[in-house]
């Protein structure tokens, strides 16, 4: 009797083993590293619907073994498969897209009219005081280079905008001032306007943006060249692509050798990077579009410096990393210094998050 | 029979099983319980310009899951006790940096000062937070908050923030 239940006894151990080791390793993992066991979070308190949600996503996100599996299997994945998971997938000639971004280009987008009345709101209410806005969507990397996707985008028509040019369409016959980047973008011939292994534009396409936007101004007549005198300062520097920090794989970042860029730095008649001035009459609102190569390294070579060497006057600027849709006018709220004295605001955001902007687009006050 | 004796010895090790994990998990609570947050002294104490033990009111909505964005999160808290500084009326907004992340880890190369020993944050828990005031002169980033339409009064900053169940 008992050798016959020795074979069912181990199997319901080997079972139980292989149910609870999870449990058990972190359980063991967060008691040695100082921390109160996650599983004890469900005695705490009485369990509700979204209590239970957020601890299975705490659950998920923490998880010993996941996180060490994860590593392994992304790496697996990327070496057998060329897959780099959830956030990103790899194109032709190493050229490297971030998904929500080719959503936002080939799905169906449900954020235009939200969008739309959010920027004609804040036009109006600049209006109120006298101030003029010009809107400028950043395109996606896809919109611009949907051949570098593979082959089979190979003939798409160029660019594949049509969500950003109905939303252009739509501002422009309410009477806002928009930017088109994209037709520009398309024209252009030369070097690659983004950068391969990142979301952001090069340095040639962030200047051929500050350019048209410049001269867009100068048409308007909304603005007057100044007097400052800028010059250009070549910068090299490598830059490992946000693309590749978003796989979050140490293992699989180290295969992809970071980018050479050469970018040019910004420099007053003394030879001082270019610096921002609250009091400007224009005040350039964005995201980071705005902040690559202008806050990241080199410093003064981004969108903002370059816009103001070819208006020729320091400018003020309001840059908030993923924020372009909503954020950045809630942190114009809490500054509202920046907005004395203003004529001009100029307002970037990528286009990607007409549709996936970090809490959605809603309508913000100006300051007091 | 022979059936019914089987039946009966396998409830049997059921029974002693859930017994055995009724035990285990009934002795779960008591893990961690003898862990002191004092046996160092703690940063809470030394940065900052104002520190508070405070109950967390309120997480309005879910955290941003996003690759690669960092951003700052606006909770509601009510104060319990004040320890250095000033805070206005007892109810207090404060950002903390990347809130998915355990305090101890989620200081980066953009904001390397923050830190604590809170590994979640879950309404009803009790902090002891080291702030400052206000938060776009400490922090420049996204700043994800909830409470934008009904507050408009300052946003703290979550320098240090430690248990203080």
């Amino acid at each position: 009797m008992t050798r016959t239940r020795l074979p069912q006894l181990g199997l319901v151990l080997v079972l139980l083993l292989a149910i609870c080791a999870v449990g058990l390793i972190q359980v063991v993992a967060e008691t040695t590293g100082a921390a109160t066991p996650q599983l004890l979070d469900l005695f705490r308190r009485t369990p509700t619907a979204a209590g239970l949600r957020a601890y299975e996503t705490d659950l998920e996100q923490n998880s010993w073994c996941g996180n060490r599996i994860r590593v392994a299997t992304q790496l697996a994945a990327f070496v057998t498969f060329r897959d780099l998971g959830a956030k990103a997938l790899i194109g032709r000639d190493g050229w490297l897209f971030y998904r929500p971004g080719l959503e936002y280009v080939l799905e169906p987008c449900d954020g235009l009219a939200e969008a739309a009345a959010a920027i004609v709101a804040f036009r109006d209410a600049l209006a109120e005081r006298g101030i003029k806005l010009l809107v400028v969507p950043a395109p996606e990397k896809p919109s611009i280079y949907p051949e570098r996707l593979g082959l089979f985008a190979q003939g798409l028509k160029k660019p594949m905008a049509t969500h950003t040019t109905r939303l252009i369409e739509t501002l422009r016959n309410n009477g806002v001032e928009c930017t088109d980047l994209f037709s520009t973008f398309a024209g252009a011939s030369g070097k690659p306007l983004y950068l391969v292994q990142d979301t952001h534009w090069a340095p040639g396409g962030m200047r051929l943006a500050a350019e048209t936007v410049a001269r867009r101004l100068a048409e308007l007549g909304w603005v007057s060249p100044g007097q400052a005198v800028y010059d250009l300062k070549p910068v090299n520097l490598l830059r490992q692509g946000d693309i590749v920090e978003m796989v979050q794989n140490p293992a699989i970042a180290e295969r992809f050798e970071p980018e050479p860029i050469v970018c040019e730095q910004v420099i007053d008649a003394e030879q001082t990077p270019y610096k921002d001035a609250a009091e400007s009459p224009v005040l350039v609102l964005g995201d980071s579009f705005l902040r690559i190569y202008e806050r990241d390294e080199p410093g003064a070579a981004g969108f903002v410096a370059h816009l103001a060497r070819e208006l020729r006057m320091p400018l003020a600027s309001i840059i908030n990393d993923g924020g372009g849709s909503t954020l950045v006018r809630q942190e114009l709220y809490r500054k509202p210094e920046l907005l004395k004295g203003k004529r001009v605001v100029v307002w970037e955001f990528a286009e990607r998050d007409i549709r996936f902007g970090v809490e959605g687009w809603q309508r913000v006050p100006l300051p007091e | 029979m022979s059936t019914m004796s089987t039946v009966s010895t396998e409830l049997g090790i059921l029974t002693r099983f859930e017994v055995l994990s009724a035990c285990l998990l009934a002795l779960l609570p008591c893990v961690g319980c003898g862990k002191t947050a004092e046996s160092v002294p703690s940063k809470v104490s030394q940065v900052g310009t104002t520190e508070v033990t405070a109950v967390l009111e309120e997480v309005r909505g879910e955290f941003v899951n996003r690759a690669n964005y960092d951003y700052a999160f606006v909770m509601k808290y009510k104060v319990k006790a004040v320890h250095r500084g000033s805070v206005e009326g007892d109810t207090i907004y404060v950002a903390h940096y990347n809130p998915q992340k355990a305090r101890s880890s989620a200081a980066d190369a953009r904001v390397p000062d923050i830190g604590g020993n809170v590994t979640r944050f879950r309404p009803g828990d009790v902090h002891r937070i080291a702030l400052e005031a206000p938060i776009d002169d400490y922090y420049m980033g996204g700043i994800i908050n909830r409470y934008f339409d009904e507050y408009k009064g300052v946003i703290y900053w979550a320098v240090w923030t430690d248990d203080a169940q």
